[in-house]
């Protein structure tokens, strides 16, 4: 009762707030304490939601559908606590309380000094009372006897819950959803500073105020991305950190516009130009949140993903297409409504090469980049089917080229105009340290044209900004952030080259004991040995033991396999040696189970059927289930032996024998049948298979072994099959990311500082 | 140079990246067919359908292929051969998409999805078998 009553309730001050701050911004100043009230009400209100939805978690409340559905008593609590967001309304759940979180600490910041509070607030409000109106209809707080109407009786309350997909049961869900959900809302601010300041009509200090924002978005977002690629590669055995899927591509689509307005945002605050592109690029940052969700969210695009999209129902499908278009319209309102101011903004020319030229250039081709990406991704809304991953590679190569290129040559540009000279002499020494590498490159193995080139100009770019991140350090400490940023970028591109292209593959067979080579490595299957997961105790998962070995070295990698009761099917995850300079990883592929019997040995006969195997024909009478009952408690424990009833004729003496299997907890014995007169052959009863008539009625399978020394032996060894990869130099990749992140949150600082002068 | 040598300039490149980007994009696009049309085209397609129980299904690992047959929406049976092993959630999987091309007698996949609805989706079926307290 209490969620439900409570989403009416902060749905409602949300609204009313958002008129407050409207009715300010058309200045009626006295309504801006009301406006203010109004959104704490809300934000305390989504908080106590989330609190009282964290409470039932915890507490196994399973009357509750959403809890029933996503946990039960087994998860430990890092994963308990994470089912609050493992599901559709969970999501949403947590989409909303990370805004109205980032909301408190915008009011408080715009609250402050002449930040155009009331329009950032009104749109901000806005946008929380859309989540909440997501919430309505998409309740998390519907009882099981809800949403099973008919089903279950009105106060059942299931004993255990359904627990969470196996696929998330993991450490990253635990953090990766929560970051990306705080860049999806910290993103909101820039979108209301950009929509704000068309409201107010003042186009020159916006972007000082939405700056911080925008840079704490960018880097929790990015951060977020890269989780998402370390999940996939380290845990769900993709094999690598990026498949181009829908689901990545629709948060990655936002970040590079996201990159492209901090570079031009700065070059207005140094220059004042491009305020129009500004407007337009933090407009557009936000919708494509929106865009990605209704892509992710909706079952859109159920058929062109690996990832599993749930059908949310026709009203949230409905909600999230007004939710865009709504806010679309807002914004093409907003320009419309100031096209004429806009359009008399500066339109001075710079000259072609100077700093903010190139930065504009720049975030020209990462625009370039998110349409790309946003055609391949949007494809399939119109036409069934999806788009080769190819195309992401073959378009953004060079697009990744050319940003290497700009990010370089721009920092050795000076703003507004520049003396050719000086600039082509700058560009000298790290041009020439990227080329001397790229040789070497070159003559280890990069010998793809574009990929030389993309690696020439990574380094470059690289080069450019060490250097300039050293001055930084010795002089002005506080401006070394995008130095360090941009060194991150470098890095990962680089280690996007050697990873991705250069990593190699196979595919083994490995039997037991017997040692194979891969890639200089010598490898043993040891066998499995079972373990419990504290967090699954349904399943009984099994570490798959490979010894690796090379020069006197030698480690133990565990891939794991094991069967989900949960998603009735095999589930694997890898398991990766991680050097300096690669990633030794071992991805399991299945287990191959030795045979007892060759497909020769065997017959599958119907009642009253009669084959021949060499010199011996076999004709199946019945079964023989001695005093057992068919289907009854002794077939369910698993513990019960029965017989086949079998004519043997051999070349000489027919006789009816009866081999039998003997289930010990569902395990089979083969109990041996012989001919009196004749020890040369061996009869097993192997399989029953219970069919229909209009298939011909149930079967018996027998084998017939030609070997005088009964004892059964496998055939073979089980064989471990697996997938062994090398994945060169994945470690800068990682690295690089950690580097952006840490050179984003020195420009926040910055940034922070700037404002408070 | 000028504001109109720029502009011209800037139309041009866009003008000459769509283009490119068309074209690869043309060349990238993975329909959606049946097994009759996929035996008419000779790139990648992907082919919907559902997994023939009743038939042979096995792993091979020499080659590491997967093996079974496969009926698609307008009942064209088809045998396929699956680069790796059995996917996961094969067994419950109520529709697979098989991503590949036609090689002689059989399709063979690159890659085949699984599509499971209810994977996260609970039914009023599932919760009856929770006894209440």
């Amino acid at each position: 009762m209490i969620g439900k009553v409570l989403v009416y309730i902060y749905f409602t001050t949300a609204l009313l707030s958002c008129i407050s701050f409207f009715l300010t911004h058309l200045g009626k100043e006295k309504f801006l304490k009301f406006g203010r009230i109004f959104y704490h009400l809300t934000a305390a209100g989504i908080l106590a939601t989330a609190a009282y939805m964290m409470y039932l978690i915890l507490t196994h409340q399973f009357q509750f559908a959403y809890i029933w559905e996503q946990s039960n008593t087994e998860l430990q609590l890092p994963l308990l606590m994470s089912t609050f967001y493992s599901g559709q309304e969970g999501s949403f759940m947590l989409w909303l309380t990370m805004t109205a979180i980032i909301g408190i600490f915008l009011l408080n910041y715009v609250s402050k000094g002449d930040r155009l509070e009331a329009q950032v607030m009104c749109i901000f409000s806005l946008i929380v009372a859309f989540l909440s109106f997501i919430l309505i209809l998409k309740s998390p707080f519907l009882y099981v006897w809800e949403k099973f109407a008919g089903d279950v009786e009105v106060g059942f309350v299931p004993q255990e819950g359904r627990g969470l997909n196996p696929l998330l049961q993991n450490f990253w869900i635990t953090i990766h959803p929560p970051t990306l959900f705080l860049g999806f809302s910290s993103l909101a601010a820039p979108f209301c500073f950009a929509i704000g300041t068309l409201m107010k009509n003042r186009y020159n200090d916006w972007i000082k105020f939405s700056m911080p924002w925008l840079l704490f978005s960018g880097m929790i977002l990015g951060l977020g991305i890269m989780m998402g690629g370390y999940w996939a590669y380290g845990v769900l055995g993709w094999g690598g950190y990026w498949a181009w899927d829908p689901v990545e591509n629709s948060s990655l689509i936002p970040w590079l516009v996201i990159v492209a307005a901090i570079h031009t945002m700065i070059a207005q605050k140094r220059t004042g130009g491009y305020k129009k592109t500004n407007l337009l690029l933090c407009i557009s940052a936000y919708l494509l949140v929106l865009y990605s969700t209704f892509l992710t969210r909706s079952g859109i695009l159920g058929d062109s993903s690996v990832h599993s999209f749930v059908d949310p129902g026709y009203e949230v499908y409905l909600s999230l297409i007004i939710f865009i278009s709504l806010f679309t319209l807002i914004s093409i309102t907003a320009i419309f409504y100031r096209f004429k101011e806009l359009k008399a903004l500066n339109a001075e020319t710079n000259k072609m090469l100077s700093r903010e030229s190139t930065l504009f250039i720049g975030s020209i081709t990462l625009c370039a980049a998110a349409l790309v990406i946003f055609a391949g991704t949007t494809w399939p809304i119109f036409q069934k089917g999806t788009i080769d991953q190819e195309f992401y590679n073959r378009m953004n190569l060079p697009i990744a080229i050319l940003i290497a290129l700009i990010n370089g040559i721009s920092l050795l540009l000076k703003w507004k105009q520049n003396d050719e000279r000086s600039f082509f002499k700058s560009i000298l020494f790290p041009l020439t340290l990227a080329f001397i590498v790229t040789v070497g490159l070159v003559f280890v193995g990069v010998q793809d044209f574009l990929i030389a080139l993309f690696a020439l100009a990574s380094l470059f770019t690289f080069f450019v900004n060490a250097e300039l991140a050293v001055n930084a350090f010795r002089k002005k400490k506080s401006s070394i952030g995008a130095y360090v940023a941009h060194i991150g970028i470098a890095l990962v591109f680089l280690g996007i080259i050697a990873s991705s292209k250069y990593s190699r593959e196979e595919n083994l067979s490995l039997e037991l004991n017997r040692p194979q080579s891969a890639f200089g490595y010598t490898l043993t299957y040891m066998g499995a040995t079972p373990f419990q997961d504290p967090d699954n105790k349904t399943d009984t998962k099994y570490h798959f033991n490979v010894k690796v070995e090379k020069d006197d070295k030698e480690m133990i990698l565990k891939p794991v396999m094991y069967y989900s009761e949960y998603s009735k099917g095999l589930m694997k995850n890898p398991d990766i040696a991680n050097f300096v300079t690669k990633d030794f990883y071992l991805s399991p592929m299945g287990l191959v189970e030795p045979e007892l019997f060759s497909e020769d040995e065997l017959m599958e006969l119907k009642k009253g059927e009669e084959k021949k195997i060499g010199n011996v024909s076999v004709m199946f009478n019945d079964f023989d289930f001695g005093n057992i009952d068919q289907g009854g408690k002794e077939i369910q424990s698993g513990n019960y032996t029965i017989g086949a009833i079998i004519k043997v004729k051999d070349s000489k003496y027919t006789e009816t024998l009866e081999p039998k299997i003997k289930y010990t907890e569902g395990n089979p014995e083969y109990l041996v049948a012989k001919i009196t007169n004749n020890d040369t052959y061996n009869f097993y009863f192997v399989k029953m298979a219970v069919k229909g008539e209009d298939q011909g009625g149930p079967t018996a399978t027998i084998a017939v072994v030609n070997n005088k020394n009964a004892s059964l032996t496998p055939k073979a060894d089980e064989t471990l099959v697996l997938t062994a990869s090398v994945k060169p130099f994945i470690n800068v990749l990682w690295t690089g990311t950690v580097v952006l992140v840490l050179g984003f949150f020195i420009s926040i600082l910055k940034r922070r500082r700037e404002l408070k002068r | 140079m000028s504001k109109k040598a720029k502009t011209i300039l800037g139309i041009l490149i866009i003008v000459v990246f769509l283009a490119i980007g068309f074209m690869s994009f043309m060349d990238s696009k993975i329909e959606y067919v049946n097994f009759a049309e996929a035996k008419e085209r000779m790139r990648t397609v992907e082919v919907k359908g559902q997994w023939v129980k009743g038939k042979e299904s096995k792993f091979d690992g020499s080659t590491n292929t997967f093996t079974f047959y496969m009926v698609d929406d307008f009942n064209n049976e088809m045998k396929v051969v699956l680069d790796g092993a059995k996917p996961n959630n094969f067994d419950v999987a109520e529709a697979v998409v098989a991503k590949g091309k036609m090689k002689g007698d059989h399709f063979h996949a690159k890659d085949v999805l699984t599509k499971c609805p209810s994977k996260y989706e609970a039914d009023g079926k599932e919760i009856q078998n929770n006894t209440g307290k």
